[in-house]
């Protein structure tokens, strides 16, 4: 029996994921108005608003407030239910198809926008755990890695439509154990990357910035008239030149306080602010000084000791920042952790006593304002994209569930839908699995034999369909 | 590599099974009472193609048959123009493997001028690489192919295709048109050199169309007043990039999945690209704009297939894949609603039997046969910018030519002829019905009697394999089974014996998947010697027959 419980567990996931394919597009409802009707709103701003109805025009909350009327708008009775803020992931590798570009320590060329995966399902989990943003970073292998992409989970629209409007570019910085020993896997003729060590790290950050500023000055030499020939573009020079200038965010990957601290010194001297310290296990530790520079902290709530470096930190540590006023976000960096990012959310509450609206900011406002989306997302107010969240219960008792996730508007995930595809996607993948090309080669090309296979196939007990499969077959 | 490989045994196939099965002359000829399908024009249902010095003299209903003219009697036969294969890798020999780490750029025996590692160097042509000899293109061209793109898939430049003929004395008379394209694909570049990684590949692509745009611009400032200026470098992998930022030159991108296309796209859009796509099997859903940036595509018509065997504790295969492989053939007739520029290339296909397997899908699926047949000759024509050379049946125009025995998409249709260049090219007779007559059957000879139990030994790369080859003869045809500990009693498929020996396929079951293997025996008494072909690379085997 228990068996049985784990196996339909497992299918109704992979279900999920496959029903995720047919879902979305189908509700997509652009132009049409949603109303929410009587809803818990927790708006992430200005608290918590009972039996309250949200209005949705165009992709935008045009409306907050009781009793509203709306003639042609979807209605979504959320009696009883929740409605949140869509979460954002600040730390995110899902939809991408390359993470890491080993080869220099310094790859502020490589662009991860250039290698989005649309239809990672991973992009459908996460809304069905009410993420509506995220923000897709490049690995940790290089002291100055690739550009990040900002964008929103419209899951089964064409790449462009992912892309947030007007997010802030920026690039991921890496700093600790992953960077030194990346490429450590020497090839036979080849020298093993610099650096190797944590000071090495610190040098090749420096270094890069000093010839970002000659590259700077070079072009503002040859618009000056100075120089007759055209300086060459360099394409890894080019973003960390919008990093001085604050046109680019960085995002610090870290553990240890000491070299978070460090890199805040080198922007201090370069004139540039560090947007976000990613992980930052040990941020409590400088809360102050990080407050002071305005930089933000994105972590995980209480995840640690799977390597050295990831030992000192406590669970209070998002606590201990917020007292000292700083924005704090709570991140997944996984696929899987994407899934329940409230939860998270839930046990800043526990550890140290994060009021309930500032917990829930940790996964929107926050994250919003630490990528400069806040005037647009993170939280319910009118105006702002229409990217909601409506629950079953409150989002941070484990009990709860989403119910819908809409993006702009548009719903993205709703959990009824969903069901309701899973013997369409059934007798989809019955009907596909006969066909000549889906055949084993041994069956294949025989269109008389395949047939009468499949007639005998039907009689034996082993090839009848698992009834605890659920959509998955 | 695998395709290096492949190349290879390919080459080496050619030579041992077909060295003698095409006998070729040029001359004039008149292939009489025959359909022609024109493909530039409509369909002469009773004609005659007159061919002299290489090129097509006439063609018509009421053709004069010259009194020198060499006569076919077209009679049952259709002519159709010879078909090209929109891209392939004829003609170019294998590259040796190259040393195991290490920027090859720093190599001693590195002759190139390049300061780009190899994979990176657009300079590349394949012209230059092409061998000599008609014998390496049989299995193509006796199934009705007269023309090809060549290039080879390596690198991320792969360098700048050909489009040749199959037949020529020498690589030089073999070509059409060259260079043609750059051709692109999205891979990383080995020995842990940059780039390891998708993104560092578009990084590196993107920084040398920048590098190239602002080298041109420099070589232009030095070439009108050279005085105060530092000389340029030589710089030939930027400047081969020259007439392709500039969108003079073609460049064509090897992708498949929707998302690579559209990265190819946007990779057009930024540089202002002539892009082309090849292999396209997820095109359909990018038509609107494939057709609006005016990409036309590479088509490939080798379907995917599953190559999973049945296990009942295996997950079942992911949704995407089963629809994909359902989508596929639904392809071309989509992008031709869509207005989308298309032609057909072979993929990676051996068996030409199923390339024109799936073009009756793509048929089955909407796509009319005229457009089918368009595909595989005037339209690639059209894209090659080889269009009034070749790809239609008309006056003036090369004498490539096909003539089949029904017609061309129909299963049971056989090539009799195939002329390339005026060149005459006579289908091998079917072993199985050996002439009689002392004209071929001399050059055919009779099938090797290779029927009984053969005790084979099997050598991947480190391995040793023991098998039992049980075979039974009639004429050219052979049945029987191959065994071994590894996988058990198979039957085994399309076998033939030749006078050398014999060749068959076998699908074999080994960890989890099945594959198809392909035998090439040469017997000699009761011994035999021979190349076994499998989707991880060619072996070689050896054994003797059991009296």
């Amino acid at each position: 029996m228990r068996k049985e419980i784990t196996r339909r567990l497992r299918f109704a996931s992979v279900g999920l994921a496959l029903a995720a394919l047919l879902v979305t597009g189908v509700f997509a409802q652009n132009g049409t108005d949603v109303l929410i009707k009587n809803a818990t709103v927790l708006t992430a701003a200005k608290g918590k608003l009972e039996n309250t109805d949200i209005l949705i025009k165009d992709g935008k909350i045009s409306k907050i407030g009781k009793n509203i009327r709306a003639a042609d708008a979807k209605v979504f009775d959320a009696t009883g239910k929740f409605v949140s803020p869509g979460i954002i992931d600040c730390h995110s590798h899902a939809m991408l198809d390359a993470i890491n570009e080993f080869s220099y320590a310094v790859t502020s060329m490589a662009r991860i926008r250039d290698v989005l995966d649309t239809t990672d399902v991973t992009i459908y989990r996460a809304l069905a755990g009410g993420v509506t943003s995220a923000n897709l970073l490049h690995g940790s292998a290089n002291p100055i890695g690739g550009q990040n992409t900002v964008v929103k989970f419209k899951y089964g629209r064409p790449m462009e439509e992912f892309l947030f409007p007007g997010a802030l570019p920026g690039i991921k910085f890496a700093l600790g154990e992953n960077v030194k020993r990346a490429n450590s896997n020497v090839q036979p003729g080849q020298s093993r990357r610099y650096p190797a060590t944590r000071m090495g790290t610190m040098e090749v950050i420096r270094d890069a910035f000093i010839r970002a500023k000659d590259y700077k000055q070079k072009w503002e030499d040859f618009r000056a008239g100075k120089t007759k020939i055209e300086p060459r573009r360099d394409l890894e020079l080019e973003p960390l030149v919008e990093v001085l200038e604050g046109k680019r965010l960085v995002h610090a990957h870290g553990y240890r306080s000491d070299e978070h601290l460090n890199l805040m010194l080198i922007a201090d001297e370069f004139g540039f602010k560090v947007a976000t310290l990613q992980h930052g296990l040990e941020a409590y530790k400088i809360a102050p000084e990080i407050a002071q520079r305005g930089t933000g902290v994105s972590i995980f709530v209480d995840y640690w000791g799977y390597k050295l470096e990831a030992y000192d930190t406590i669970p209070y540590n998002a606590y201990i920042l917020w007292k000292n006023g700083v924005v704090v976000s709570l991140n997944s960096d996984s696929g899987e952790r994407i899934r329940r990012l409230n939860l998270d959310a839930a046990k800043t509450m526990k550890y140290g006593g994060v009021p309930e609206e500032e917990a829930l900011k940790m996964i929107t406002l926050n994250p919003a304002k630490q990528l400069g989306i806040d005037k647009r997302t993170g939280s319910i107010e009118v105006g702002k994209d229409a990217d909601v969240v409506i629950w079953s219960g409150h989002p941070f008792s484990p009990y709860s569930h989403v119910e819908t996730t809409m993006v702009d508007g548009e719903v993205f995930f709703d959990r009824k839908q969903d069901i309701a595809k899973r013997s369409e996607l059934k007798a989809e993948r019955e009907s596909l699995e006969k066909l000549d090309a889906n055949l084993p080669p041994s069956k294949r090309g025989k269109k008389d034999a395949a047939k009468k296979e499949d007639e005998d196939e039907e009689k034996t007990p082993d090839a009848d369909p698992d009834p605890t499969e659920g959509g998955n077959r | 590599m695998n395709r290096e490989i492949s190349r290879a045994l390919l080459a080496l196939m050619c030579v041992l099974t077909f060295s003698i099965a095409a006998s070729a002359q040029v001359g004039s000829y008149a292939i009489t009472n025959a359909k022609i399908v024109t493909v530039s024009g409509s369909v002469i249902e009773k004609g005659t193609v007159v061919i002299r010095n290489g090129l097509i003299e006439s063609v018509g209903s009421s053709v004069r048959v010259p009194a020198d003219a060499k006569v076919l009697d077209g009679e049952g036969m259709t002519v159709y123009p010879g078909l090209i294969d929109a891209n392939s890798s004829l003609g170019i020999p294998p590259t040796p493997p190259r040393q195991q780490g290490g920027a090859s750029s720093q190599n001693n025996d590195d002759a190139s001028l390049s300061k780009y590692p190899e994979g990176l160097r657009p300079e590349e042509m394949v012209a230059s690489k092409l061998k000599a000899g008609e014998a390496q293109f049989s299995n193509q061209r006796n199934a009705g192919f007269t023309t090809v793109l060549t290039i080879e898939d390596n690198g991320i430049f792969n360098g700048q295709s050909a489009v040749i003929n199959l037949a020529g004395d020498s690589a030089a008379s073999m070509i059409l048109r060259s260079p043609w394209a750059q051709h692109v694909s999205f891979r990383t570049l080995r020995g842990g050199e940059f780039p390891t990684s998708l993104m560092g590949t578009f990084a590196a692509l993107r920084q040398m169309f920048l590098d190239a745009k602002r080298h041109e611009k420099i070589l232009r400032m030095y070439e009108e007043d050279p005085r105060g200026m530092k000389r340029p470098d030589e710089n030939v992998s930027l400047e081969a990039l020259i007439p392709i930022i500039n969108g003079e030159q073609a460049i064509v991108f090897n992708v498949n999945s929707e998302r690579e296309i559209v990265r190819a796209l946007d990779l057009a859009k930024e540089f202002g690209l002539k892009a082309y796509i090849s292999g396209g099997q997820e095109a359909w859903k990018v038509a609107g704009r494939l057709k609006d940036q005016d990409v036309p595509v590479l088509l490939s018509l080798d379907f995917p297939k599953r190559t999973l065997t049945e296990h009942k504790e295996a997950e079942p295969e992911p949704l995407d894949t089963l629809r994909l492989r359902a989508n596929v053939p639904k392809n071309p007739s989509k992008l031709k609603a869509a207005g989308v520029k298309f032609a057909f290339h072979t993929g990676e296909l051996k068996n030409m039997k199923e390339y024109f397997a799936n073009a009756r899908q793509a048929v089955e699926n909407g796509l009319s046969e005229s457009d089918a047949i368009r595909a595989m000759t005037l339209s690639a024509a059209e894209i090659f910018g080889v269009e009034k050379q070749t790809g239609s049946v008309e006056e003036g125009k090369i004498a490539n030519l096909v003539v089949v025995k029904g017609d061309l998409l129909d299963e049971k249709s056989t090539v009799s002829h195939v002329f390339v260049d005026g060149k005459e090219f006579e289908m091998p007779k079917k072993p199985e019905r050996p002439a009689s007559g002392p004209g071929g059957a001399a050059a055919i000879g009779t099938p090797a009697n290779v029927a009984g139990t053969w005790n084979l030994t099997i050598e991947p790369p480190g391995q040793t394999i023991g098998a039992t080859l049980v075979l039974t003869q009639q004429g050219g045809i052979i049945e029987g089974t191959l065994s071994s500990d590894v996988f058990p009693s198979t039957p085994i498929r399309d076998g033939k014996a030749t006078p050398q020996g014999f060749t068959f396929l076998v699908t074999v079951s080994a960890g989890g998947t099945e594959l198809d293997v392909s035998f090439d025996g040469r017997v000699t008494g009761n011994q035999v010697e021979g190349t076994v072909d499998t989707p991880q690379g060619p072996a070689v085997f050896s054994g003797t027959r059991t009296p």
